[in-house]
């Protein structure tokens, strides 16, 4: 065990440094946050791989899911022997690299890896009660300590260097289908976390919890209570109570703003708006809050009063840049409802909404403020409503790239088509209300829009199957050396030429890339980690 | 929220029917008049299944040490219950929020609200269906061959053999009539056609109809020719085309075609 506590000596200086940096853009030789920095833009100033040699690119190592509780660090409140109808888990989570080493999560799982080699160094198992195991974003990292969140809504904090826990709290009860997936994200002394789970009609809300003793600094709730601003939104307490809007995926930070910015969830029932007529704030919105009060500063709904399930919990990118001739400081969103959003992430001013899907059929166009309208005949109905795209809507959770060189938003897009039946035709419906069959999966795309005008200024079109398009949302990472690396639907892990498109390199990894990813420099060589389902691949130029 | 996948739930279902049916007399008869006849909410009570307490029960335990007390500030008055019949109705709660819970049960109701005439007419006129399909001759009989909703589903998209979810298993999908096509030719002349098995851009794979076989080429920008044909584009141009009223005239008139 020696070499692994020397491993890490370094640590507490390097971690209580970055921390309390303002992460304005990702380090080269680290991956501190979820994102790499705070801004969302997954965007590195690498570029010892590059357009001209990253067709010499080449597998470093290959680390395979061990998910045995045998040699693992184990806790947790549920039984020694797991619950049936486990399946083996993907890796969706960003893995953060400090000093060497790799942290990363899947449901119930941390792992800690050493980068150079792919060995593992500790493995912490958790036992579980239950829970939906989906999926689960990643760990924050504080010091000398690591949080996570598990599918049964334990906010779980580790010792860094050896992997063993210090405390668990439970933030939300699965017996009201909770499940928590989100990566805690961590601005200054507030450890920030979300809630998930939509099969019952229950309230979202993010919360801060203090780094050393985990409890409770402040929680803001996605919907209001009593009179509170946004109640004229519902029509009574029970439905903006129940309303939903789980924030279930990490946020971006300004620092000098001092401003933390996320997307909400779908509000409940889902597809079903008859009992919550109204725009259902603070559902499918992008918000700013102060992190240290956990005040909302400005909000903008891009889907008032949503009826598909698409939630804008897609990365709100932090842009600066020029916008009608004068520079600005921006957030944008690919939202899964359609369409992209540009906003000045100071005031919450809209400034843009453009569509990025063709097949896009449910709204009334967009209104004066910008927003989708929401079109009453294209809610599911009892002998169905064609709808597209479906509810995983036409992108989703992956983490999209910005890359301030080519003033290009890139993201992984899906077009398809179902019909959504109303099934609790009740005055008073619950759940999901509705019951959906895809019929058809056409043309989707890799596409790269220009952020200051909302235009494709190139689309590549993803693999296909013989039932018709495969993939759609991916994780992408771009950089300075002129690249794009993302999947092509296919199980290929493509590096594209960031400029047009063009695949300049590609490794079939036997299934599609299931994270966002990550590069950094080790030891004078540029690295490229992305995982795959049940595995983390690591690819590198030949020395 | 979650988009497509496999929901696993923390929930499990309530087993016990007999006690599910004992709970929702007691329900109907103690306290639909405030919580309604299906605990949704009635005159004033709220509705039961979204009640924290509810939801966070087990098995009638905190139900019903929350009954010997009530909530008399708000009108909720106190019942003494023997353990037994608390016990059948948290049964029956906890029985309808696993059923709200979970989707995949839920059931599709009377589909085949359409007229038939109009879809009729859309299907010898403006849908242009009869270009390639005729009521007596390969639509004969589909409306007793098919449930509605598979109907439906298939009207819009005819993909494959009708089955479980998204049709016949993905694996045989290509050896359809109906799969997607695809020909290569090769620099030297020779090509190869068939179901479409997978096109990326840097592979193509395909089930050579006359060999019998799957064969795979690898890519390299536009060598070999590749191009891919859709037996069923009709039915994917026409999918931006329906109107939802046209889509129910067409399932009345198709299942009226027994």
């Amino acid at each position: 065990m020696n070499h692994r506590t020397l491993t890490v000596v370094s640590f507490v200086s390097f971690v209580s440094c970055v921390s309390v940096g303002l992460f304005a853009q990702i380090p080269t030789d680290a991956w501190p946050t979820y994102h790499g920095d705070y801004t969302g833009r997954r965007f590195s100033t690498l570029k010892q791989i590059n357009t001209g040699n990253v067709k010499n690119l080449t597998l470093a190592w290959v680390y395979r899911i061990n998910t045995s509780r045998a040699g693992a660090i184990v806790g947790g409140e549920g039984p020694e022997t797991p619950p049936p109808g486990g399946s083996t888990p993907s890796v969706k989570s960003t893995p953060l690299m400090i000093n060497g080493i790799l942290y990363f999560s899947v449901p119930d799982h941390v792992y800690a890896l050493d980068v150079r080699t792919g060995r593992e160094i500790w493995h912490y198992a958790w036992k579980t009660r239950g829970g939906d195991h989906i999926g689960n974003r990643g760990v924050g990292i504080l010091g000398n300590w690591l949080y996570f969140l598990t599918p049964d809504n334990y906010f779980v904090s580790l010792d860094v260097a050896t992997g063993k826990e210090r405390w668990h709290h439970e933030i939300a009860n699965m017996k009201r289908e909770y499940f928590s997936t989100n990566a805690p994200m961590i601005i200054g002394r507030q450890v920030i976390i979300g809630v998930g789970g939509d099969a019952l009609d229950i309230p979202g809300y993010l919360e801060s919890r203090d780094p050393e003793s985990g409890n409770l600094v402040w929680r803001w709730n996605t919907t209001p209570r009593g009179s509170e601003a946004g109640a004229n939104t519902w029509p009574d307490e029970d439905s903006m109570a129940h309303g939903g809007g789980m924030p279930w995926i990490p946020g971006t930070y300004d620092p000098d703003l001092n401003l933390y910015y996320f997307g909400t969830g779908n509000p409940q029932p889902v597809l079903a708006g008859f009992s919550r007529a109204g725009d259902n704030l603070y559902t499918c919105t992008i918000v700013a809050l102060n992190p240290n009060t956990g005040k909302m500063a400005w909000y903008y709904q891009v889907t008032p009063h949503d009826t598909h399930d698409w939630d804008a919990a897609q990365t709100p990118i932090l842009i600066d840049g020029d916008f009608n001739g004068r520079p600005r400081k921006m957030v944008a969103q690919a939202s899964r409802n359609g369409h992209y959003f540009l906003l000045d992430r100071a005031t919450g001013e809209h400034l843009l909404t453009t569509k990025y899907l063709d097949s896009l059929n449910w709204t009334k166009g967009i209104n004066a403020k910008g927003q989708p309208a929401h079109d009453p005949a294209k809610d599911a109905s009892v002998p169905g409503t064609l709808v597209s795209p479906d509810t995983s809507g036409g992108t989703n959770w992956p983490p999209p790239s910005f890359n301030p060189e080519t003033g290009l938003l890139y993201f992984g897009t899906r077009q398809g088509f179902s019909v959504m039946y109303l099934t609790d035709t009740d005055g008073r419906p619950q759940g999901w209300a509705a019951a959906e069959r895809n019929v058809a999966v056409v043309g989707n795309a890799l596409k790269a829009v220009d952020y200051k005008t909302g235009q494709v200024k190139w689309s590549r079109p993803l693999a296909m199957g013989p039932a018709g398009s495969a993939g759609g949302p991916m994780g992408l990472l771009s950089t300075s050396g002129g690249l794009l690396f993302g999947n092509d639907g296919g199980s290929n892990f493509v590096a594209y030429d960031a400029a047009t498109g063009k695949p300049l390199w590609h490794a079939g990894l036997g299934a599609n890339t299931s994270n966002g990813p990550q590069t950094f420099m080790v030891d004078g060589r540029q690295f490229i980690v992305v995982g795959a389902g049940d595995a983390l691949y690591a690819f590198a130029l030949q020395p | 929220m979650t988009g497509v996948h496999a929901q696993q739930q923390a929930l499990t279902p309530v087993t016990d029917q007999a006690a599910v049916e004992r709970g929702k007399a007691l329900l109907v008869e103690q306290c639909g008049f405030c919580h309604g006849a299906n605990a949704r909410g009635g005159s004033g009570g709220p509705d039961l299944t979204r009640s924290v307490v509810v939801q966070e029960d087990e098995g009638g335990k905190q139900l019903n040490a929350f009954l010997r007390v009530g909530r008399p500030d708000r009108g909720m008055p106190k019942f003494d219950m023997p353990d037994a019949q608390a016990a059948d109705l948290a049964a029956f709660l906890h029985s309808a929020i696993y059923l709200n819970a979970n989707r995949r049960l839920y059931k599709i109701l009377d589909i085949v609200v359409g007229d038939p005439k109009a879809g009729q007419a859309y299907f010898n006129g403006a849908g242009r269906c009869s270009t390639c399909h005729s009521a007596s001759g390969d639509l004969k009989g589909v409306g007793a061959k098919y449930e509605p909703t598979v109907l439906q589903g298939r009207l819009l998209m005819p993909r494959g053999r009708p089955g479980g979810r998204g049709g016949a298993p993905a694996g045989s999908l290509y050896m359809e009539p109906t799969a997607i096509k695809v020909m290569v030719t090769l620099p030297a002349g020779e090509s190869a056609s068939g179901g479409l098995v997978r096109l990326t851009d840097f592979d193509v794979t395909l089930y050579d109809t006359a060999a019998g076989r799957v064969r795979s080429f690898l890519r390299n920008g536009d060598v070999p020719k590749v191009v891919v044909t859709d037996p069923l584009q009709a039915h994917v141009d026409h999918l931006s085309k329906w109107t939802d009223t046209e889509m129910h005239n067409m399932t009345a008139y198709l299942a009226s075609l027994k």
